[in-house]
């Protein structure tokens, strides 16, 4: 299977740990990624809050090289480019004029629809064909994961049609059901973690994230789980400060879901980078590898 | 908390809704004050006397002052969650990001400046080079900081400001997190050319 795909700024830098889980997960599951050629900036939250034109375009332009790229299908997986371009997408589609405009300012056009994918309904469809099952070697059932969704997968300034419950998200824990782990149920799966808050605000965002922190650890979790680069920054470079100041002694490794399933199907940690966490989520891996040989 | 009165202005009502509502997409003239946005606000705590449903009702009876500049435009993190649970589909969420735009329009300061530096350093480095350089685009907005801040004398925010930062970047640099390749898209001049030709039509 070949798929469209738009990394988006995060995942060429602070966030490269993800775009290489992402290449090796879905190269070991028989997806090769093609990603877009020259693609830009989606934009993300901030042009929406400065300037709607720009928020438009920017998605717009990666629009039309996915077009004109011979697939059908794109999957974005960090959680503010997919929502920028979702919603960019649904603009474009109610106002024409907007659309002409734009596309003749373009040299590659959005002649067709491509249709946007998470990363969670990539891997849904590869449990459903049944290829992750056959890749799975390990199970680490020890995890005790608290699914974080955070705002930007599931909910948009538009309705725009997305395929998980707005309340109540289940894509992650279906995928770590699949893997027979046994994710929890928790409250705060679609709180926010504060986003960019955390730079310029970070009272409010430390106590969003304290929050998020405290309800995981009630329920017994031992690791979060995201998909999106901008959550896993903040709960995993701020977690030490938020913790110190509202006083939870525990930490929680932020895994992305490609580290899970990646290790599930024995990559390891060195190859998947995931050494290069703020709060250690090798250790807990470790030791679960562990305890599993040992059975 | 603050608390600040809203005042009723009829004169100004049917100019500043039918902006707010066409810029925004928003119907506010749908909202019954049911205050289900008030209780799912996630900075709610923060904002005072405006949540969501005050909000719009403050944009109902025309006062532009205060619906431009209140704790709540400025604190919003555009997480949506007032709009999903709004019973009539109102995203306040685009409501504030709308006001965000109106207030800096018309030129008033925001009281919480690195809120607007963020967004603002954000975007221009991705209209700039096509893709965000992160360590660019951040030098970038603590540059804004530390201006509007060593205008109001206040050194020891700055010094503040400095040092967090510095401790991340070097925690970022151990873990191999700190990028220092420049990122680009070459087609990043069909943007610009779209945004100007938008920008002298409107």
């Amino acid at each position: 299977m070949e798929l469209a795909y738009y990394p988006g700024c995060s995942l060429k830098q602070s966030s490269s740990l993800y775009d290489r889980q992402m290449r090796l997960v879905m190269e070991r599951l028989g997806v090769t990624l093609k990603e877009l050629d020259d693609w830009n900036c989606c934009g993300a939250t901030s042009a929406g809050k400065t300037d709607d034109f720009l928020s438009i375009a920017m998605p717009a332009r990666n629009l039309g090289i996915a077009a004109g790229s011979g697939q059908s299908e794109l999957v974005i997986p960090c959680s503010a480019c997919y929502s920028r371009t979702l919603v960019a997408k649904h603009y474009l589609e109610a106002d024409r004029e907007i659309k002409e405009t734009i596309n003749l300012g373009l040299s590659k056009k959005i002649v067709s629809d491509v249709k946007v994918l998470s990363i969670l309904e990539v891997l849904l469809g590869l449990i459903e064909s049944g290829e992750l099952a056959r890749q799975l070697v390990f199970k680490p059932k020890g995890l005790r994961p608290a699914c974080y969704y955070g705002c930007m997968l599931t909910r948009f300034p538009f309705p725009v049609p997305v395929p998980d419950d707005v309340e109540n998200p289940r894509g992650m824990e279906r995928i770590l059901e699949a893997m027979d782990l046994h994710p929890l149920e928790w409250n705060c799966k679609t709180s926010c973690c504060g986003a960019s808050s955390a730079v310029t605000d970070p009272e409010v965002s430390y106590g969003l994230m304290a929050k998020i922190i405290r309800d995981a650890l009630a329920r017994g979790a031992n690791c979060l789980v995201t998909t999106c680069p901008m959550c896993q920054m903040n709960l995993d470079a701020y977690q030490d400060e938020v913790c110190a100041k509202h006083g939870i002694s525990e930490r929680l490794p932020t895994y992305f879901i490609t580290e899970i399933v990646g290790v599930a199907m024995g990559m390891g940690i060195k190859p998947l980078e995931i050494d290069r966490h703020f709060v250690d989520g090798t250790k807990l891996l470790e030791e679960l590898e562990r305890y599993e040989s040992e059975q | 908390m603050t608390v600040s009165a809203i005042e009723v202005a009829p004169d100004s009502v049917s100019s500043l809704l039918s902006e707010v509502m066409e810029r925004s997409g928003q119907n506010l003239l749908a909202c019954y004050q049911c205050r289900r946005c008030a209780g799912a606000c996630s900075v709610g705590d923060e904002t005072g006397f405006f949540t969501p449903d005050r909000l719009i009702r403050t944009i109902l009876i025309g006062d532009r002052t205060a619906a431009l500049n209140n704790e709540l435009v400025w604190k919003c993190v555009s997480c949506y969650t007032c709009g999903i649970r709004c019973p009539n589909g109102i995203q306040t969420g685009r409501i504030t990001e709308t006001l965000k735009k109106m207030a800096k329009e018309a030129h008033i300061d925001s009281p919480y400046p690195k809120m607007v530096h963020f967004h603002d350093s954000f975007v221009q480095s991705g209209l700039r080079w096509g893709r965000v350089n992160e360590t660019e685009f951040m030098a970038s907005y603590e540059l804004k900081n530390s201006l509007s801040l060593l205008k109001q004398m206040d050194f020891r925010s700055v010094a503040d400001e400095i040092s967090r930062q510095i401790k991340l970047a070097l925690s970022m640099l151990k873990l191999r997190r700190m990028h220092f390749g420049f990122l680009s898209a070459k087609g990043r001049n069909e943007i610009k050319r779209l945004h100007k030709q938008f920008k002298n039509k409107h």
